[in-house]
């Protein structure tokens, strides 16, 4: 009896092993709005399947749902390295839709893209509790890194432990500070890139494989 | 100063009867009551001795109740302890009951909370001496039955400073306002414009699909996730 239960519990160990290795790791990329998190997603999505995620723009909030890019391989060093992404909507505590209105929205418009980003960010914040194996946190590297929602977001992460990778997106603009994200942050690694001009991705490639390979 | 406005920390003599109207500075109704040797802090908020953490609810919540069960339990020496209020309200039946013989009143061991006590001050013995002039008491006096239901809870409580708040905040919508601060996880302040508490979000088992203008929403419950 002892024997057949050891003999069960092995074969499903190995099948549990074995089936780990092969289900891609499910990696969320967080941030606050505009931080470039969709124009990162789109960068590696294209980049190693020829498809985009989804629509980029400078209006905050263009995301509103999680977008998923299933089976994304990345090769590194001949290994190859199997993700899913999960581009998630910025997250906030506040949504605003006179925010929008300021981009020639009107007030409808607004109010409805206000209330999506809040079911949103609501949806953001159940699947960094459940669904997420490892997290890619988007800063603008010329914004101030030390809010809020950094500080929670990557206190939850970390409470998680979740393996998590911070990038310093936009350093193509002139007021972008790599550092002040380093120094914000000093406990995690911190690696410069421009998602939109495709600046220092080949150090995103290897750390994706490295954290979450 | 064994008495103590709870809210600018004015001190008053044991069995003062200027409390019985409210405190003359601000015109607060809580006092605490600091029995001798006690160090009184001058700001009206500091934690009495008894809860070992001020921070922690937790904490004030353990002490307070402590400190309850011990008062309740030592019987004679808790009479002594008995806070401002109580005394207070001791007198003033008296001098309601019996306002012709004031001799009785101070004959009464039932409702003397200073007999046990050695020394007496000219405010104490005034207190339980004298008959209250009606215009030191407040228009609004309640009789002695309200009275009592209304200061026994304070009498219970040797944690005067717990009470402030309770008593600052009476505006219901202001105390609404706060318990959504505090349990609320998307805040619709009008449609389009939303508060998120992240933290809130994140806690709930429960996932919050879709908003709704009139502030409800729809939220999928964890089986139905499971099953997915």
């Amino acid at each position: 009896m002892g024997l057949l239960t050891n003999l069960k519990d092995s074969i499903s160990r190995a099948a549990s092993t074995l089936f780990s290795e092969e289900d891609p790791k499910r990696i969320g990329i967080y941030g606050p709005p505009n931080a470039g998190k969709t124009t990162l997603a789109n960068r590696i999505a294209r980049d190693w399947t020829g498809d985009a995620v989804g629509p980029e723009s400078h209006v905050p909030h263009e995301t509103r749902r999680a977008r998923r890019k299933e089976n994304v391989e990345i090769e590194r060093d001949g290994k190859k390295v199997t993700i899913d992404i999960v581009d998630t909507p910025g997250v906030t505590t506040k949504v605003d839709y006179t925010e929008f209105l300021e981009h020639d929205m009107e007030k409808d418009d607004a109010v409805r893209r206000s209330r999506e980003a809040t079911e949103g960010v609501a949806e953001a914040m159940h699947w960094l509790r459940e669904d997420v194996d490892g997290v890619i946190y988007v800063l603008d590297s010329a914004t101030d890194p030390f809010t809020q929602v950094n500080t929670m977001l990557i206190g939850i992460i970390e409470s998680q432990d979740l393996p998590v990778l911070i990038l310093a997106n936009k350093i193509d603009l002139e007021e972008s500070s790599v550092q002040r994200i380093r120094n914000a942050y000093p406990q995690h690694e911190t690696i410069p890139l421009s998602a939109l001009e495709g600046d220092n991705m080949d150090e995103v490639y290897d750390k994706i494989a490295e954290y979450f390979g | 100063m064994p008495h103590q406005c709870t809210e600018c920390g004015r001190g008053f003599d044991d069995g003062s009867k200027e409390m019985l109207s409210g405190c003359p500075n601000c015109g607060g109704n809580k006092f605490q009551y600091q029995p001798e040797g006690a160090d009184i802090s001058e700001t009206p908020d500091a934690e009495p001795p008894e809860p070992p953490g001020p921070d922690s609810t937790v904490a004030r919540t353990v002490g307070k109740t402590a400190a309850s069960v011990r008062d309740f339990v030592s019987g004679s020496a808790a009479d002594g302890d008995r806070p401002a209020e109580q005394s207070h309200l001791d007198a003033d039946r008296a001098a309601d009951s019996q306002p012709s013989d004031p001799s009785h009143t101070s004959g009464s061991p039932s409702t003397e909370p200073d007999r046990t006590s050695p020394t007496e001050d000219s405010a104490q013995a005034s207190a339980r001496g004298d008959i209250v002039e009606p215009d030191e008491l407040p228009s609004d006096v309640p009789s002695a039955s309200e009275s009592e239901h209304q200061f026994r809870p304070v009498g219970a409580d040797p944690d005067p400073p717990a009470e402030p708040d309770r008593e600052d905040r009476p505006d219901l919508e202001e105390l609404r306002a706060e318990l959504n601060d505090q349990f609320e996880s998307i805040k619709v302040l009008e449609p389009g414009q939303y508060e998120l508490n992240l933290m809130e979000l994140y806690d709930r088992e429960e996932y919050i699909i879709a908003l709704q203008e009139d502030g409800h929403y729809s939220i999928q419950v964890p089986e139905t996730i499971r099953s997915e």
